[in-house]
């Protein structure tokens, strides 16, 4: 049981702990400069000369405090655009990947079911999930205390939590492309193009008439700014992404199930 | 019961042909060779039978087992071993690793028995393998979960020919412990060595079920040979000699201008004694001599035009490569 999860899991170890080093030595960076943007820079004066469209697009919402930042910018390129593609670009080579390489005649001829390799390697993404929430997440937390502008460990802990369901939507939308395409690369590509559509639909019509089309977008249900500066947690939202996911799991299932490799 | 039973099994990709209407049945403790030139589905056959891909029309069983059931199929994979010709194996890994994981799926109580026959580098990343030790890798793969049944796609290529021997001698001895082996093979001696039967499929069809005493007497021998002077063509009318062409086998004319040497060159199929020839050739001076696997296209053409089965209409078979066959079959 869970063999194929854990081989996959162990080769995915090395990648993430580079993705994770990366955003970290990013995080630190960030908590570096902060204190000297929030003491020079007046935000507030300049996001009120923005349209709204616009600051929000661009999680532009509190910049007065290291938590604000964090969650403007830090989070939102970091974790809902980097880590959304980097989730939907490792899906997108799971199935496809092993078909086209052939490796996936070698796997299927061992008593194990499609829906299974489906299944653990799809679990198997759990492991760049963890590890950067982990890694980045702590590097946050010592990271603010250090330079005098605590975050509450309840909200780093709900921040990281929360991008959890948001992170194995982009995995399970890679997946499904992964589970559907011939080629590898061409999974990838579409699995990333959807997600990056995706979030820019979210952030530019949020505040517009046409804000209902953001319901489709993963980003919509996973807001850092409400939780860091707001204190206020989207857990439905949370739950909506779950569902997603746990859809386009099955939607892979039934493909790859159905598909000649 | 049959091991394998296939009726009018085919699978077309959309307008191609994979393969049409093939039925065939595999007992236990049989080697089956399937025969082909490269493209004539020998692959597709052995895909869709493990149930990789569903077959457009017709149905078979494997160990009894509808390949179209899925659950079924996974259970009877467990009695399953599956050699394909260019294996795919994760490079980043180690043998070691890669045979730790599939024994975890498909049990491995003959690992250690058969690295010691087939002697992969295991401590090494997959990816600097030579071909040949990936194929010994597969093979370690293939037979460690003791499988009832194996399917094995051009099995040797990539093997020394010491290791290929090595590797037919297990192919027998399995099939006297009772396994049973669907091979698949472009190459007429490596076939006619380990099976017991073979079916040869062209475009996609079965074309003949021979037992292979019947093979090896149709199959013969490619000779070429040259000879020194002027020789009739007579002087090789002797029994087994087949479709005899001769030519002028003088060296290109000299630049001093002298003439070279008077030679002639004999090209032939030889269905006869090795024996009777290497006697019949003492009589002349041989300056060359070469006698190879006729070459499978040969054979067909020989022995199957009008017999049976349709000939190409697109020549596919034109993908055969003898210099496979010439590199290999040489006897």
């Amino acid at each position: 049981m869970l063999e194929i999860a854990r081989y996959e899991a162990e080769r995915r170890l090395s990648g993430s702990v580079i993705i994770a080093v990366g955003l970290a030595a990013f995080a630190a960076l960030f908590i570096a400069i902060t204190p000297e943007i929030i003491g020079e820079v007046d935000y507030e004066a300049m996001l009120e000369d923005l349209p709204p469209a616009f600051s929000s697009a661009f999680g532009l919402e509190s910049f007065d405090s290291l938590a604000g930042i964090l969650a403007g910018e830090f989070y939102t390129l970091g974790w809902i655009l980097l880590m959304g593609l980097y989730m939907a670009y490792s899906a997108g080579s799971t199935i496809a990947g092993d078909v086209e390489r052939d490796r996936m005649d070698m796997l299927l001829s061992n008593p194990v079911s499609r829906s299974s390799v489906v299944l653990e390697k799809y679990l198997s993404l759990f492991v760049p999930i963890v590890v950067v929430n982990v890694v980045v997440g702590a590097v946050i937390y010592v990271g603010a205390q250090v330079v005098d502008d605590p975050i509450p460990l309840f909200d780093v802990v709900a921040v990281h939590a929360l991008s959890v369901p948001y992170l194995l939507c982009c995995a399970a939308i890679g997946l499904l492309a992964s589970a559907a395409m011939e080629r590898e690369g061409s999974a990838q590509r579409a699995s990333m193009g959807v997600i990056f559509s995706l979030y820019m639909i979210e952030a530019l019509v949020t505040e517009t008439d046409f804000g209902w089309l953001g319901v489709v977008s993963p980003s919509r249900y996973f807001d850092t700014n409400d939780i860091l500066v707001h204190g206020t947690y989207d857990l439905v939202g949370a739950v909506i992404l779950l569902e997603a996911s746990a859809l386009l799991l099955v939607a892979s299932l039934l493909v790859f199930q159905r598909r000649d490799i | 019961m049959p091991v394998i039973d296939a009726a009018g099994l085919s699978k077309y990709y959309g307008d191609t042909r994979g393969i049409e209407d093939l039925s065939l049945s595999v007992e236990r403790g049989e080697v089956f060779g399937f025969l082909g030139p490269n493209g004539a589905g020998k692959t597709t056959a052995i895909r869709t039978l493990l149930g990789f891909q569903s077959p457009t029309a017709g149905s078979a069983t494997v160990l009894g087992n509808d390949i179209a059931d899925e659950r079924a199929m996974v259970e009877a994979r467990r009695n399953i071993g599956y050699l394909p010709s260019d294996p795919g194996l994760d490079g980043t890994v180690t043998g070691e690793r890669l045979l730790e994981y599939y024994g975890s799926l498909r049990g491995e109580e003959r690992r250690g028995e058969l690295l010691e026959l087939f002697s992969p580098p295991l401590e090494r990343p997959i990816g600097e393998y030579s071909r040949g030790n990936k194929q010994m890798l597969a093979i370690v793969l293939a037979f460690m979960h003791d499988p009832e049944l194996v399917f094995m796609d051009e099995p040797t290529s990539g093997l020394d020919p010491i290791k290929q021997e090595r590797f037919d001698e297990f192919v027998r001895t399995e099939r006297e412990n009772g396994v049973t082996f669907f091979m698949s093979s472009h190459i007429l001696s490596e076939v006619q060595k380990i099976c017991d039967r073979v079916g040869i499929i062209r475009n996609g069809q079965l074309v003949e079920l021979e037992n292979i005493e019947t093979l090896r007497s149709r199959g013969g021998k490619s000779v070429h040979l040259r000879v020194a002077e002027a020789v009739p063509p007579s002087a090789f009318d002797i029994d087994g000699v087949a479709n005899l062409t001769v030519g002028s086998g003088e060296d290109p004319p000299r630049r001093d201008g002298t003439d070279s040497a008077e030679a002639t060159a004999f090209s032939f199929t030889f269905t006869g004694r090795y024996n009777a020839l290497i006697e019949h050739l003492t009589d002349f001076d041989v300056l060359d001599f070469t006698i190879e696997d006729a070459p499978l296209d040969e054979v067909f053409r020989r022995f199957y035009d009008g017999s049976a089965g349709p000939e190409p209409d697109d020549g596919t078979d034109g993908e055969e490569s003898s210099e496979d066959v010439v590199d290999r079959g040489v006897s």
